[in-house]
């Protein structure tokens, strides 16, 4: 125990030392970005925008579905968020693979790799929000003060997303095979959220084993703040945010104790 | 005064030279056959092997170590050690104070970033502050000479500019402990002369230096001891002039072993004749070689070969042909001897003198392993020749420059 309370004051201490870098390292990426590709941030309101589109096809016209809200702004709230999370863990798996010079040639705590690819689809979901607003307008949707708790929300997904993000990115080094892994269970991770349908109307066994997915009780938090403008039910909560602050504890420690392999393996 | 320290105590690393498993595929099969195997005594599985064995050294403030050895000989692996990159299976490596590292000196740089944004990531990934590299920023830019191209993206830039830049950054840190690895290969001439310059006033600024290198006289210049490796091994770590003698009679022998025939004996001699392996700059030496060429041919002549060791340049070259002294016509079992005079007019440094025996075809039949011969106490300490020049001045009268220009 002494050992894990000594290895998270270090951990903490040198991403302390090193913050300008994962800064800078999130800036890098940003930028590079806009810089390569034409649309550059468009990239962050296109595809969940398109997706939206997509569903909305599919549970308007084909089939229909009760939701709370307006199809199209249930279906782009749970995209906007479900993007954050997806985005980050495929960028934040190959962070450390792409950047094998650094990885190998200069010393700095490796965690800033993913995290800092967090902190770029962060900014992704800062662009995003701004059709969520747009939206919100058209469909007249009121905030209320519920909106304040926003930010714990994104918090409790954050810390969830880092602690994934750094046992992907260190297994990922290892076994390149990580990535096309987490892509298969990124889709099944997605139909097993109430990302585009509501989930709560699942039953018996399998409903059980979805009320243990921390994202669909996120995801409802978000919806339900920003849409209902209520506050969401804090048990389920609750168990996401232990499971977070489990994630983020575990894979940090791991990543941590791992960290002096990482340059022969890159 | 800096604290920066560093100490290796008895550090060894292994290193798999077999493939790595890096996929799915090849990891289950490697796993069931790690479970069958086991550890030999010597601590190694198979494929395995020490690229560093039982290397110890300190470095306190203010002192420059050199580390020299043949190429696989584990100085990358010492200073990957060094740097925190990799941990020591055994033995411990530590250091203290701000580690400034001269390694990879471009390796955050990202080409379509401009030279201005990459001087900020590359400052980060070494450890600077915003403001710090904010303050320095106009001072990097004139360093790396990169002028008005700051706000080009660097993949328009060359290689040299790329590499100055780079420099520039690392040029910039306050470290308290610099661990340098061969950078001085990158740019132009004077932008060598310049980086050169720069090492030599982190060296006296009183911080502990670490120093890898190939090129024994900058080596020399700038240590005052060096550590020299084989095979992962110390082979001695000793006062610079002392251990580079020692590095210079390993590259010898790795020579003999390399040519296999030591058929061609070679020797320096000094004015008595009797054999020396050291001499002050300028006196007058013989070296004298004696051969028992192979059959092949009639005719043989010698070719006497000085290379300069720190630089690995050949410096003189000479045919006995050339300086009046005729091809020798040999029986079969008849050798052949011949002794050059010559002033030893060579800067302070470390010298191999190697002779080839050449036939009627001109073609090398034997070749001797260098000699090492040491030139000492000289007053052009860096330079490479004695031209034993002789000079007289006066003082001008006013203007009178100007009138016989």
């Amino acid at each position: 125990m002494n050992n894990v309370a000594r290895d998270l004051r270090e951990m903490l201490h040198e991403q302390w030392e090193y913050r300008e870098l994962l800064t800078q390292m999130t800036i890098r990426d940003l930028v590079v970005r806009y810089k390569q590709s034409v649309m550059g941030f468009g990239w962050a309101i296109f595809m969940p925008l398109m997706n939206t589109l997509i569903f909305s096809v599919v549970f308007t016209r084909v089939t229909t579905i009760e939701t709370s809200t307006p199809y199209p702004v249930f279906a782009y709230t749970g995209l906007l968020f479900w993007n954050y999370f997806s985005s980050s863990l495929r960028f934040a798996a190959n962070s450390l693979a792409s950047n094998a010079t650094l990885v190998q040639k200069i010393y700095f705590p490796r965690e800033i790799f993913p995290f800092s690819a967090i902190l770029v689809c962060l900014a992704d979901l800062v662009v995003g929000a701004s059709v969520l607003v747009l939206m919100m307008i058209y469909y007249r949707i009121a905030i209320t003060p519920a909106i304040l708790l926003l930010p714990v929300l994104l918090l409790i997904q954050t810390v969830l997303t880092a602690g994934i993000s750094l046992l992907l990115a260190m297994a990922n080094l290892f076994l390149r095979d990580v990535k096309y892994l987490l892509e298969m269970v990124l889709s099944l991770w997605m139909f097993a959220t109430s990302v585009v349908y509501p989930m709560d109307q699942v039953g018996g066994n399998l409903g059980m084993v979805l009320k243990l997915n921390p994202m669909t009780p996120i995801i409802e938090g978000f919806r339900s703040v920003i849409l209902l403008g209520k506050v969401p039910p804090v048990g389920p909560l609750a168990v996401a945010s232990a499971l977070a602050i489990a994630a983020l504890g575990i894979g940090w420690v791991v990543f941590h104790r791992a960290e002096y392999k990482f340059a022969e393996f890159a | 005064m800096s604290t920066g320290s560093l100490v290796f105590d008895g550090v060894w690393k292994k290193f798999n030279r077999g493939q790595r498993f890096d996929s799915i595929r090849d990891l289950v099969p490697a796993m069931v056959s790690s479970l069958t195997r086991r550890a030999n005594a010597s601590g190694l599985e198979q494929k395995e092997f020490w690229a560093l064995q039982n290397v110890s050294f300190e470095v306190k403030a203010g002192e420059a170590l050199g580390i020299i050895g043949p190429n696989g000989a584990g100085k990358s692996t010492a200073l990957k050690v060094l740097t925190r990159l990799l941990r020591p299976d055994r033995g411990r490596s530590v250091v203290q104070g701000r580690v400034g590292a001269l390694v990879e000196i471009a390796a955050g740089f990202h080409p379509d970033l401009t030279g201005r944004e990459n001087v900020f990531m590359q400052g980060a990934i070494m450890g600077m502050k915003r403001a710090e590299i904010q303050r320095k920023f106009d001072d990097i830019v004139d360093f790396a000479g990169v002028g008005e191209f700051i706000d080009t993206p660097i993949k328009r830039y060359s290689s040299g500019m790329n590499a100055r830049l780079g420099f520039a950054v690392a040029a910039h840190l306050e470290p308290d402990v610099l661990i340098i690895d061969e950078v001085l290969s990158v740019g132009d001439l004077s932008f060598q002369e310049k980086c050169y310059e720069r090492m030599q006033q982190f060296v006296r600024s009183g911080i502990a230096v670490v120093f890898v290198s190939h090129n024994l006289s900058a080596i020399s210049a700038l240590c005052d001891r060096v550590l020299v490796l084989r095979q992962g091994q110390v082979q001695t770590l000793a006062p610079t002039q002392e251990a580079i003698t020692v590095y210079a009679g390993m590259v010898q022998e790795a020579k003999v072993a390399e040519v296999g025939r030591h058929e061609v004996n070679v020797q320096a001699l000094d004015a008595d004749g009797s054999p020396i392996t050291e001499v002050r700059g300028g006196a007058p030496i013989t070296v004298r070689v004696s051969a028992y060429p192979p059959p092949d041919g009639r005719h043989f002549y010698a070719e006497l070969q000085v290379r300069h060791l720190e630089s690995g340049t050949v410096i003189y070259r000479c045919q006995s042909r050339a300086v009046g002294s005729e091809p020798l016509t040999l029986s079969p079992g008849e050798g052949l001897e011949a002794a050059w005079s010559i002033r030893a007019n060579l800067g302070r440094g470390h010298y191999g003198l190697s002779c080839a025996i050449l036939n009627d075809r001109h073609r090398w039949v034997a070749v001797s392993a260098p000699t090492l011969l040491t030139v000492n106490e000289r007053e052009s300490e860096n330079a490479l020749v004695y031209l034993d020049a002789t000079c007289e001045s006066r003082v001008l009268a006013p203007h009178e420059a100007a009138v016989t220009a």
